[in-house]
C-alpha cells in the first residue's frame, strides 16, 4: 500500500512539471513575435530617413511608367510619331481607335501610385517645412507628371487626392491647372529661397538621387519656369488671360528658361531599367516603328535629324506606318524605325522637355504679343529659328541650307505594301520662315517644327495637336471605335477613364465626367484646354 | 486482523480508483515473475492469501461470504511463478481473480463456467488471402472474455468450455471472420482485408488512433497497396479516383512535377488551398522551389517538384485522407484545407524481413494535337510568316514524332526490417530515374530512411526515431505557357516542311565561334520562337533538392489512464536551380546576346515540437468512459535564400562572377553625363520569411455505452504573423456526434453496422508573414522605394466554418458497405487585397472579408461480389458533388471580384460574387439578339467577314468537376489478382489557348477541314443585315485564335472517363527457398480515355496554384503509362 500511495505523489508532480513546462515553453512566449514579423530584407524607419534623397529618382523614372501601354501605343501614336507593326489583339487595339482600357489605365494609375504617393509620403514626413528645397522638387515632378495625366483623361482627383480610400473627387481641368501654377509658385519660391542663402552655397540636398540634374537647383529653377511657359500655352484657348500672365511670369523669372540643349531635362536610367525606346523597339523585337506622318515630313524636308531619329526603311527612305492600317497584310517590320541603334540605346535617358520646345514656346507667345524674356514681345522669327537650331545642336548635326528652305514640304505617303494605306500630303507648309505669313500659317510653321524638334515627345505633340490642329496628320486609316465611334476627321482628343475607376472611385468619377462635359467619357470630348475654335 | 481490515479497506478503497482506472488486467497475463513457495493442505483459500501475502507483498481483495463457497486448498510447490501458484489455488474453485497493480481480487466465476468440466482445445492458423500468416490475431470465443491472439507464425490453440461455440477472429484492417466449433479441433482461417475507409481503427490529428466508430467525420484510408500498385513519380497522384471528395490536378510539367489537392473545393481566395501533410503526425512542409510555378499564362518558369512528391511511397504504411475542418480542427491553421495523414513504415518484432520491389515503366504521350495534312506553309517573301495557310500539299510528315520520346521510369526500392520486442529498425533505400516524354526532362531521386523504434522501462517508455534524406535532381523541368516553351514552336511548325533537319542540326556555328539556332524563324514573331531542340539543349534548367526530415518521439505511460509524449521534428529543404540562356536564344531572354542565367538558391526550414498529455478518466463502472488529449505545439518555419542572374559578360560562360552587375552608365548627347547610375547587385528578392505558430489544445471525448460518441476540441494559436494588429491569438472550437445504431436498437439482421454522425468546427487560418507590417524597400539601384501600401492593422486570421452530417452502413455482414457525408464550409475573414483606386495614394491594402461556400455531398459504396478459396472480387465506387459559391468578395468596400489569375493571352480566372472560385472569363464571340455571329468587313478580298469579339469579357466556364465518380475493383484468383479503377469527372470546362495558336497558324486539322469545305460554316449576320453563311477560314481562324483573341471559342468540356489504372499480378509459389513471395505485375495508368472532349487533358493543370486552372498553353500533355513491378520478400 505504501508504495502505492508513494509512487502515485510522485508520477503526479511528473506530470504537474511536465504541464508547467508545456504552459511556460509552448505559448505566451510571444515577445519575439514582432521581430519574426520584420522583414529583414526591407528598410527600417531609421533606414528610411538616411537614404529619402534616393526616392526621387524611382519619381522621375515613373513619368515613363509603363511606357509603351501608357504613352507609346496611345499618345505617340496619335501624335503622329509612332506606329507599330505588331497585330497586338487582334489588330484590334489604341492604334484604330479600339480603346484599351488595360492599356491606357496605366497612364492615369501609375502616376499616381509611383509618383503623387511617395510625394504624399515625402509630405507626411514634414518635407515641405523641413527642407522647403527638397518639396520644391518634388512638387515639380509631381506637375511635369501629373500634366500628363490631365492632359490624357480631363478632370482628375488632384487636389484632394490621398483624402479618402473609396471615394476621392475629381477636379475640373481649370482648378488642376490653377493648382499646378500655385505648385509651381511655391517650388520657385523655396528653390530660390535656398540658391539665395549663401549658406547653402555649394549644397546639393538630394545629389545623385536625382536622375535629372543631379540635385543642381539652378537648373531646376530653369526648369520650374519652362513648366510653367508650357502650361501657359496650353491654356491659351481657355483662359487667356491666365495664360498670358502665367507665360510672362515665367519668361521674366530671374533664373531663365531652359536655353541650349545643356540644360535638357531627361530621365537617366538606373538598375535594371532601359530606356523605353530601346525596349519597345529593340527588346520588343520592332514593336515601335515611324509613324507615316513623321516619315512624311522628315522626307519632305529632307530633315538632317531624320537619321538620328530613324533607322530608314529598307528602300532609305523614312517611310513609316500610316496609323491604324491592317499590319497584318505585309512586312511592316521593314519600313521606318526609330533609331535605337545610336540614338535611343539601352542607356540613354529619357527626355521630358528640352531647351528647343522652350523657344517654339516663345515663338507662339511673340507670335501672340506677350512681352517675353526681357519684358519685351520678342521676335518671333528668331525664336522660331533658334528652336530649330537649338534642337538640330541637341542631336549634333547642323542645319546647313534648312532655315532657308522654302520650298520643301511633306511628301505624299506611298504604303509599299497595300496601296490601299496610300495618301497624299496634307500640309503645304515649309521651312523658311515668312514674315508676311498668316498667323495662322505662322502658327502652322511653329508647330510643326516644334514637332519635329520635340520628338519623341508624343505626350506633349498630342496635346500640341489637340490645341492647335498642327501638324497635319494623317487621319486613322481603320477606325474600329464603338459606342460612340471616334470622328476620325478631328481625331482622338482624349483617352476615357480607367475602369478600375469606375470599380473603386465610382461616385467620385461620375461627378469627374459632369465636370468634363463633351459627348462625355469617351474619346470625342474635348478636355477643358481643347477650345473648339480659331487659334487667334 | 483490525490492521488488516484496515488495509483491506484501503486496499477497496484503492480498487475502486483502479477499476476506474480502467487499468484491469484478466487473467494472469501480466503478473510479475515472483516466485512462492507453499505448503498447504486442506487449508482455507483466506490462509493461503494471509500467507501468500507476506511473501509477495500482493494485497488480496475479497468478499468473505464469496469465500464461504470455496473448496480447501492442498498444495506443495517450491519456487513457482506466483501467477502459476494462483493457477492452482483457482482451479475448481467457483471464484477466479484478476490482479491489478499489487492487488489480486477475487470475484466470482460467470455462472455457465462453474459447472463446466468438459474442455476442449481448438487450434489452427490465421492466414491472410496471399497465404501469409498474420500474426497478432485476437481469436476470441463470441459472447465470452476467452481469447487468445495467433503467433509469429499466425497459430492459435484455445481452450473453450465445450463445442458449441464460435470463435470471432479479428485483427486491425481485416475483416472479422466468425467460425463456428461445431466440435472441430481444428479451424482454419483465411482473413480478408478490410476495404479502405472502414478500418477499425484509424489514425486521426496528431496522430491519436481513435476507433473508426467513435468518428463525427470521414475519413478515407488507403494502404500501402493502393499507393503502390501503379507507381507515379508524385505519390500523391496514386490517390487520383480512389477518395470522394478529393481532387488531384497533376502539373503539366513532366517527370517531377507538382500536383495539386483539393480536398471539398477551394476555398481560400488568397492563401492555400492544398491540404496540411502530416507524417506520423507531424506536420511536414510541402513547398516547391525559388522559381515557383508560372503564374500567368505566359509561363517562364520551371517547376522544380512539391514537398509531397519527394517521400518514398514505399514507405508508407497507409494514409488517412481526413477531409473535414472537424477532422484537423486539432491541427489548426493550415489544416482547414483538409489533412493528409501519412504513416510510415517502422520495424516489427518478430523475424527479420527484406522486401525489394522494383518497377519499370514507359510514358508517352496520350494524345497529340490534330492537324492538318493538306495547306502547307503560307507563302511569300515575309520573313517570320510560319504560318500554314499556303497552297495544297500531299500529306505531311510527323514532326512530333521527331520530338517527343518515351520517358520511362525506374524504380528500385529495398527496405530491411527487423526486430524485437524491445526495439525494431526499419531501414530503406529507394533510387527513382525518371525521363520525360520531352528530350532532356530527367528525374534522379534517392530517398535513405531509418526509423527506429523501442519499448524501455517494462514498455512504459515507447520512442520512435526517423531520418529521412532526399536527394532529387530534375532536369529541364518543361517551362509552360509561351516562353521558352519547345512545344509552341514544335507544333506551329509549317505543315508539309520536314522538321528533322532542324533537329538533327539545331546549331549553327556563326563567325562569332558562338552557337547559333538553326531555325527557319529567329527572334521574330510575336511567339518568341526559340528551336524546339535549342531550347531543350540550349536553355536547360536544372533543380536540385536536399531534403533532410528528422522526427523523433518519446512516449511515456504513468498509469493506463494517463501517459505523455513528446514529439519534435525538423525539415529542412534546400533547393538549388539555375536556368542558362546561351547567346543565341531569343532576345527575350538575352538582352544583350552574350546570354543570360538566373540561379536560386532557398532553404526552408520548419521545426515542430509538440507536447501530448493522453488521459482517461476513470469511470469504470459507468456506462460513461471521458478520454482526451491536451497539449501545445510550436511550429518556426523559415526561409531563407536568394536569386541571382542576370545577362553575361563573356558569352556562354555561365558563372555568376560572369554576370553583369552594372548597367553600364550612360552617356548620352544633351544630357547630364553625370547621371551615371549603378545597379547595386543582380539580387532579386526572395523575401525571406519567419513565422512562429504556437498552439495550445485539447479534444475530450465522451462515450456512452458504447453507442454514443461526442467529441469536443479546441485550439487557440498565436500567431506571429498576426503581430502589430491587437490580437495574435484566436480560438476555435468544433464538437461533433456519432451514433452507433446497431448498438442502440436491434436492427434487422441484414444492417451489420450503422452509423449516424454529424460535426460543426471552425477552423482559423493565420495570415502570411509581413503584412501586417508594411516596410520601405530599395529598389534595384539602391533607391528608396516607399511603400504605399496601407497598414492593415486590423486583420484577423481567416476562418473556416464547416457543418458536417453523414453516415456509415455495412450489410450482409459486412459485405456491403455504404457511407454517406453531406458538408458544408463557408471561409470567411479571408484577406482579401484590396485595389483601392489610385487615386487615394495607396496602392493597396487588406481586409478580411469575403465568404466563399462549398458544399457537397460525398459517398462510398462497396460491395464485396466474391469471397471464396480461389476467387475474390471487391467493386467500390466512390462518388463526390461540390458546388462552390462565392456569397462574397467585399462588398463592404464595393469589390466584388478578386483576379486569380489576370488577363493574359485572353483568359482570366477570377472570384466573382455569386459566382465559383476559379470562374474563367474570356471574350466571346458577338452574337446579335438570335444568336446570329456578327461579322464585320463586307466579304470583299480587302474587308473580308470578320468575327467580333464582345465588348467585356464574359463567364464561359469553370475547371472544377461537377461531379466525380471513381469505380474501383480488385479481384485475386488464386494467385493472380486483377486490379482496375476507372474514374470520371463529370462537369466543368477548359479553355485550350494551344487550340488557338494553331488555328491561327492554320496547323490544326479544324482549319484544313474548313479550307476543304470552301470555309467556316457559320450562322452570321453583316452590317447590312444578311445572312452570311460561309467566312473566310483564315480570317476566322486567325482572328478568333489570335493571342488575346476570342478565346471563348476554345472553351471544352472538361468531362472526361479514363481507365486510370489497371494491374494485373502473379505471385511465384516459392518453396524452399530464400525468397517468401515473388510477385510480378503489369500495370497501367492512364490508359483509355472512354469520353474526353478537350484537345487535352482537363485534368491536367499549367500551375497547382490557385490561378491557372483549366487553362492549356502549350502544356505537356498527359501521358499513358504502361510498368511491369517487381516485389519480392525475403
Amino acid at each position: 500500500m505504501k508504495r502505492n500511495l508513494k509512487s502515485i505523489p510522485g508520477q503526479s508532480g511528473l506530470i504537474g512539471i511536465f504541464i508547467i513546462a508545456a504552459a511556460l515553453i509552448l505559448p505566451g512566449c510571444t515577445k519575439n513575435f514582432e521581430k519574426y514579423n520584420t522583414d529583414p530584407t526591407k528598410l527600417s524607419a531609421a533606414q528610411t530617413v538616411a537614404i529619402a534623397a534616393t526616392a526621387f529618382g524611382p519619381m522621375e523614372q515613373a513619368i515613363y511608367s509603363n511606357y509603351q501601354i501608357a504613352q507609346n501605343l496611345s499618345a505617340d501614336a496619335w501624335a503622329g510619331y509612332m506606329m507599330s507593326p505588331t497585330n497586338f489583339r487582334g489588330g484590334i487595339n489604341n492604334l484604330n481607335y479600339a480603346l484599351v482600357d488595360g492599356w491606357n489605365s496605366t497612364g492615369f494609375n501609375d502616376q499616381y501610385k509611383l509618383v503623387m504617393a511617395p510625394v504624399s509620403k515625402i509630405a507626411q514626413a514634414g518635407t515641405a517645412t523641413k527642407a522647403p528645397d527638397v518639396w520644391a522638387v518634388a512638387l515639380l515632378i509631381q506637375v511635369e507628371a501629373m500634366d500628363r495625366v490631365t492632359d490624357r483623361f480631363g478632370p482628375i482627383p488632384y487636389t484632394k487626392a490621398g483624402s479618402s480610400l473609396t471615394s476621392i473627387p475629381y477636379d475640373d481641368q481649370q482648378t488642376v491647372y490653377q493648382t499646378f501654377f500655385k505648385q509651381i509658385d511655391t517650388a520657385v519660391i523655396n528653390l530660390r529661397a535656398f540658391t539665395s542663402n549663401p549658406a547653402n552655397a555649394g549644397k546639393n540636398p538630394i545629389g545623385t538621387g536625382d536622375l535629372v540634374y543631379s540635385g543642381n537647383y539652378a537648373k531646376w529653377q530653369k526648369f520650374a519656369n519652362s513648366l510653367r511657359l508650357r502650361l501657359a500655352m496650353r491654356i491659351v484657348k481657355a483662359d487667356p488671360t491666365t495664360a498670358q500672365q502665367q507665360a510672362e511670369k515665367a519668361m521674366s523669372d530671374p533664373a531663365g528658361l531652359l536655353t541650349s540643349p545643356g540644360d535638357d531635362a531627361a530621365v537617366a536610367q538606373s538598375g535594371t531599367r532601359n530606356n523605353d525606346l530601346w525596349t519597345v523597339t529593340i527588346a520588343y523585337n520592332g514593336d515601335n516603328h515611324l509613324n507615316a506622318a513623321m516619315g512624311s515630313y522628315l522626307d519632305g524636308f529632307k530633315d538632317p535629324r531624320a537619321p538620328i531619329y530613324s533607322v530608314p526603311a529598307t528602300d532609305g527612305t523614312y517611310k513609316g506606318i500610316r496609323l491604324g492600317i491592317d499590319v497584318s497584310k505585309g512586312a511592316y517590320k521593314t519600313l521606318a524605325s526609330y533609331n535605337c541603334l545610336s540614338t535611343f540605346t539601352q542607356t540613354s535617358p529619357q527626355l521630358i522637355m528640352t531647351a528647343a520646345e522652350m523657344w517654339f514656346l516663345r515663338a507662339e507667345a511673340a507670335l501672340r504679343h506677350w512681352k517675353g524674356v526681357g519684358g519685351v514681345v520678342e521676335d518671333p522669327q528668331v525664336d522660331y529659328e533658334t528652336g530649330i537650331t537649338t534642337s538640330m545642336q541637341q542631336w549634333g548635326v547642323t542645319p546647313g541650307t534648312y532655315l532657308s528652305d522654302a520650298t520643301s514640304k511633306q511628301v505624299n505617303y506611298v504604303d509599299p505594301i497595300n496601296a490601299a494605306n496610300s495618301t497624299p500630303a496634307i500640309s503645304t507648309i515649309t521651312i523658311k520662315w515668312d514674315p508676311a505669313a498668316t498667323d495662322e500659317q505662322k502658327l502652322e510653321r511653329i508647330i510643326t517644327q516644334k514637332w519635329i524638334a520635340i520628338f519623341p515627345d508624343g505626350q506633349e505633340a498630342w496635346a500640341d495637336y489637340r490645341r492647335t490642329g498642327y501638324p497635319k496628320l494623317f487621319p486613322v486609316a481603320q477606325n474600329f471605335s464603338t459606342n460612340p465611334v471616334i470622328d476620325a476627321t478631328i481625331q482622338i482628343r482624349r483617352i476615357p477613364y480607367p475602369s478600375s475607376e469606375y470599380q473603386t472611385n465610382a461616385t467620385a468619377v461620375a461627378n469627374g465626367i459632369k465636370l468634363l462635359g463633351g459627348t462625355g467619357d469617351n474619346g470625342n470630348s474635348r478636355l477643358w484646354w481643347d477650345v473648339n475654335k480659331g487659334n487667334f | 486482523m483490525p490492521r488488516i481490515q484496515h488495509n483491506i479497506l484501503l486496499t477497496m478503497k484503492l480498487t475502486v480508483v483502479l477499476l476506474i482506472a480502467g487499468i484491469l488486467q484478466v487473467g494472469a497475463a501480466t503478473t510479475s515473475a515472483q516466485n512462492v513457495n507453499l505448503s498447504v493442505k486442506e487449508v482455507s483459500l483466506k490462509k493461503v492469501f494471509k500467507e501468500l501475502r507476506q511473501q509477495t507483498g500482493y494485497n488480496f481483495l475479497y468478499n468473505s461470504k464469496m469465500l464461504n463457497e470455496t473448496l480447501p486448498v492442498s498444495m506443495s510447490v517450491k519456487d513457482m511463478p506466483f501467477n502459476q501458484v494462483l493457477e492452482k489455488c483457482f482451479s475448481n474453485q467457483p471464484v477466479t481473480y484478476v490482479i491489478a497493480e499489487n492487488t489480486v481480487i477475487i470475484k466470482r466465476k460467470p455462472s455457465v463456467a462453474v459447472s463446466v468440466v468438459q474442455q476442449i482445445t481448438v487450434s489452427g492458423s490465421v492466414k491472410d488471402i496471399k497465404g501469409e500468416p498474420i500474426p497478432g490475431v485476437t481469436v476470441k470465443l463470441k459472447g465470452t472474455g476467452t481469447g487468445t491472439v495467433t503467433d509469429t507464425e499466425g497459430k492459435f490453440q484455445l481452450t473453450v468450455p465445450d463445442a458449441n461455440g464460435t470463435l470471432v477472429f479479428s485483427f486491425i484492417g481485416f475483416q472479422t471472420e466468425e467460425r463456428a466449433i461445431s466440435g472441430g479441433t481444428t479451424i482454419n482461417v483465411v482473413l480478408k482485408e478490410q476495404a479502405a475507409g472502414l478500418g477499425e481503427v484509424v489514425v486521426t490529428a496528431l496522430g491519436v488512433k481513435r476507433s473508426e466508430q467513435s468518428l463525427a467525420y470521414s475519413t478515407q484510408q488507403i494502404s500501402t497497396e493502393q499507393v503502390n500498385q501503379v507507381k507515379t513519380d508524385n505519390l500523391m497522384n496514386a490517390l487520383s479516383g480512389k477518395v470522394a471528395g478529393l481532387t488531384i490536378a497533376p502539373s503539366a510539367s513532366g517527370v517531377g512535377g507538382s500536383t495539386k489537392v483539393i480536398l471539398r473545393g477551394s476555398r481560400s481566395a488568397n492563401g492555400n488551398n492544398q491540404p496540411l501533410y502530416v507524417v506520423d503526425g507531424v506536420p511536414i512542409l510541402n513547398s516547391g522551389n525559388a522559381t515557383m510555378q508560372p503564374n500567368g499564362t505566359f509561363g517562364g518558369s520551371s517547376d522544380g517538384g512539391d514537398g509531397i512528391s519527394n517521400l518514398n511511397p514505399e514507405d508508407i504504411a497507409g494514409i488517412s485522407v481526413l477531409e473535414g475542418a472537424s477532422a484537423a480542427a486539432l491541427y489548426g491553421s493550415l489544416a482547414q484545407n483538409g489533412v493528409i495523414l501519412i504513416t510510415t513504415k517502422k520495424g516489427k518484432a518478430g523475424k527479420a524481413a527484406i522486401d525489394f520491389s522494383s518497377g519499370y515503366s514507359i510514358d508517352h504521350t496520350a494524345y497529340r494535337p490534330k492537324f492538318q495534312n493538306q495547306y502547307g506553309q503560307t507563302p511569300g517573301p515575309v520573313t517570320g510568316d510560319v504560318t500554314s495557310w499556303g497552297p495544297s500539299i500531299s500529306g505531311a510528315p510527323d514532326n512530333l514524332k521527331a520530338f517527343f520520346q518515351n520517358g520511362t521510369n525506374f524504380t528500385n526500392a529495398v527496405s530491411l526490417s527487423s526486430g524485437s520486442e524491445i526495439s525494431q529498425t526499419y531501414l530503406s533505400y529507394a533510387n527513382t530515374y525518371a525521363t520525360g516524354v520531352e528530350p532532356g526532362n530527367k528525374l534522379k531521386r534517392n530517398n535513405f530512411t531509418l526509423r527506429e523504434t523501442g519499448n524501455f522501462l517494462n514498455n512504459k517508455l515507447t520512442v520512435d526515431g526517423s531520418a529521412n534524406y532526399i536527394n532529387q535532381i530534375v532536369d529541364n523541368s518543361p517551362q509552360l505557357g509561351i516562353y521558352s516553351n519547345p512545344l509552341l514552336s514544335l507544333y506551329t511548325f509549317p505543315r508539309g516542311a520536314d522538321i528533322l533537319p532542324y533537329k538533327n542540326q539545331y546549331l549553327n556555328p556563326d563567325a562569332t565561334g558562338f552557337d547559333r539556332q538553326n531555325w527557319l524563324v529567329n527572334n521574330t514573331g510575336d511567339f518568341h520562337q526559340d528551336s524546339p531542340w535549342w531550347i531543350v539543349n540550349r536553355e536547360p534548367n536544372v533543380s536540385q533538392r536536399n531534403r533532410l526530415l528528422l522526427n523523433g518521439t518519446a512516449k511515456y505511460e504513468f498509469a493506463k489512464w494517463l501517459s505523455i509524449q513528446v514529439r519534435g521534428s525538423l525539415d529542412r529543404i534546400t533547393d538549388d536551380f539555375e536556368q542558362d540562356f546561351y547567346s543565341g536564344s531569343n532576345s527575350l531572354y538575352n538582352s544583350n546576346g552574350n546570354g543570360a542565367m538566373k540561379v536560386s538558391n532557398q532553404t526552408l526550414t520548419q521545426k515542430y515540437g509538440d507536447l501530448l498529455v493522453n488521459f482517461t478518466v476513470p469511470l469504470q463502472h459507468s456506462d460513461f468512459k471521458i478520454s482526451g488529449v491536451l497539449g501545445g505545439s510550436i511550429t518556426d518555419t523559415e526561409l531563407n535564400g536568394y536569386t541571382l542572374g542576370g545577362n553575361l559578360s563573356t558569352p556562354d560562360f555561365f558563372t555568376l562572377a560572369n554576370t553583369i552587375v552594372t548597367p553600364a552608365g550612360q552617356v548620352a548627347p544633351s544630357t547630364n553625363p553625370t547621371n551615371v547610375s549603378q545597379s547595386t547587385s543582380n539580387a532579386n528578392g526572395i523575401s525571406p520569411s519567419h513565422s512562429q505558430l504556437q498552439a495550445l489544445f485539447g479534444n475530450v471525448d465522451f462515450s456512452y455505452k458504447n453507442w454514443a460518441y461526442l467529441t469536443l476540441t479546441g485550439r487557440n494559436d498565436w500567431s506571429s504573423n498576426l503581430s502589430y494588429t491587437p490580437n495574435v491569438s484566436y480560438f476555435y472550437p468544433s464538437a461533433g456526434l456519432s451514433l452507433i445504431l446497431t448498438q442502440m436498437f436491434t436492427l434487422p439482421t441484414e444492417i451489420s453496422y450503422a452509423k449516424l454522425r454529424g460535426t460543426y468546427a471552425q477552423v482559423g487560418n493565420t495570415i502570411p508573414p509581413y503584412l501586417t507590417n508594411p516596410q520601405n524597400t530599395q529598389g534595384a539601384g539602391g533607391a528608396l522605394i516607399f511603400n504605399t501600401s496601407v497598414a492593415p492593422h486590423t486583420l484577423k486570421p481567416e476562418k473556416t466554418h464547416s457543418t458536417e452530417i453523414g453516415t456509415d452502413l455495412r450489410f450482409f455482414d459486412n459485405k456491403l458497405t455504404f457511407s454517406f457525408t453531406y458538408y458544408k464550409t463557408n471561409t470567411l475573414n479571408q484577406y482579401v487585397p484590396v485595389n483601392y483606386s489610385a487615386p487615394s495614394l495607396v496602392t493597396t491594402g487588406y481586409v478580411n472579408a469575403g465568404n466563399i461556400q462549398n458544399s457537397g455531398i460525398e459517398f462510398t459504396l462497396g460491395y464485396d461480389v466474391l469471397h471464396s478459396a480461389d476467387l475474390t472480387w471487391n467493386t467500390s465506387f466512390n462518388g463526390a458533388m461540390n458546388k462552390n459559391k462565392i456569397i462574397d468578395v467585399d462588398s463592404r468596400d464595393n469589390i466584388n471580384v478578386f483576379y486569380l489569375t489576370n488577363d493574359g493571352n485572353g483568359y482570366q480566372s477570377e472570384l466573382v460574387k455569386g459566382g465559383s472560385y476559379g470562374d474563367i472569363y474570356a471574350y466571346n464571340i458577338l452574337r446579335d439578339g438570335q444568336g446570329r455571329v456578327v461579322l464585320g468587313g463586307d466579304g470583299t478580298a480587302g474587308h473580308p467577314y470578320t468575327p467580333q469579339k464582345t465588348s467585356t469579357q464574359q463567364l464561359v466556364g469553370n475547371a472544377a468537376p461537377k461531379f466525380q465518380l471513381g469505380w474501383s475493383n480488385s479481384l485475386s484468383y488464386q494467385r493472380f489478382t486483377f486490379n482496375f479503377l476507372i474514374d470520371g469527372k463529370f462537369g466543368g470546362n477548359v479553355m485550350s489557348v494551344t487550340q488557338g495558336f494553331l488555328d491561327e497558324s492554320g496547323v490544326s486539322d479544324v482549319t484544313g477541314q474548313a479550307r476543304a469545305q470552301g470555309g467556316v460554316k457559320v450562322n452570321g449576320v453583316n452590317g447590312s443585315g444578311q445572312a452570311v453563311s460561309t467566312v473566310d477560314p483564315q480570317t476566322w481562324y486567325t482572328t478568333l485564335g489570335t493571342r488575346g483573341g476570342i478565346t471563348g471559342a476554345y472553351m471544352y468540356s472538361a468531362t472526361v472517363v479514363r481507365l486510370r489504372e489497371a494491374a494485373l499480378g502473379y505471385t511465384w509459389p516459392v518453396h524452399n527457398s530464400a525468397f517468401k513471395s515473388i510477385k510480378l505485375a503489369l500495370t497501367g495508368r492512364n490508359l483509355i480515355y472512354f469520353s474526353k472532349k478537350a484537345p487535352f487533358d482537363p485534368e491536367i493543370a499549367q500551375s497547382t496554384g490557385n490561378g491557372l486552372s483549366g487553362i492549356d498553353v502549350f502544356n505537356q500533355p498527359a501521358t499513358r503509362n504502361v510498368g511491369l513491378n517487381l516485389n519480392v520478400n525475403f
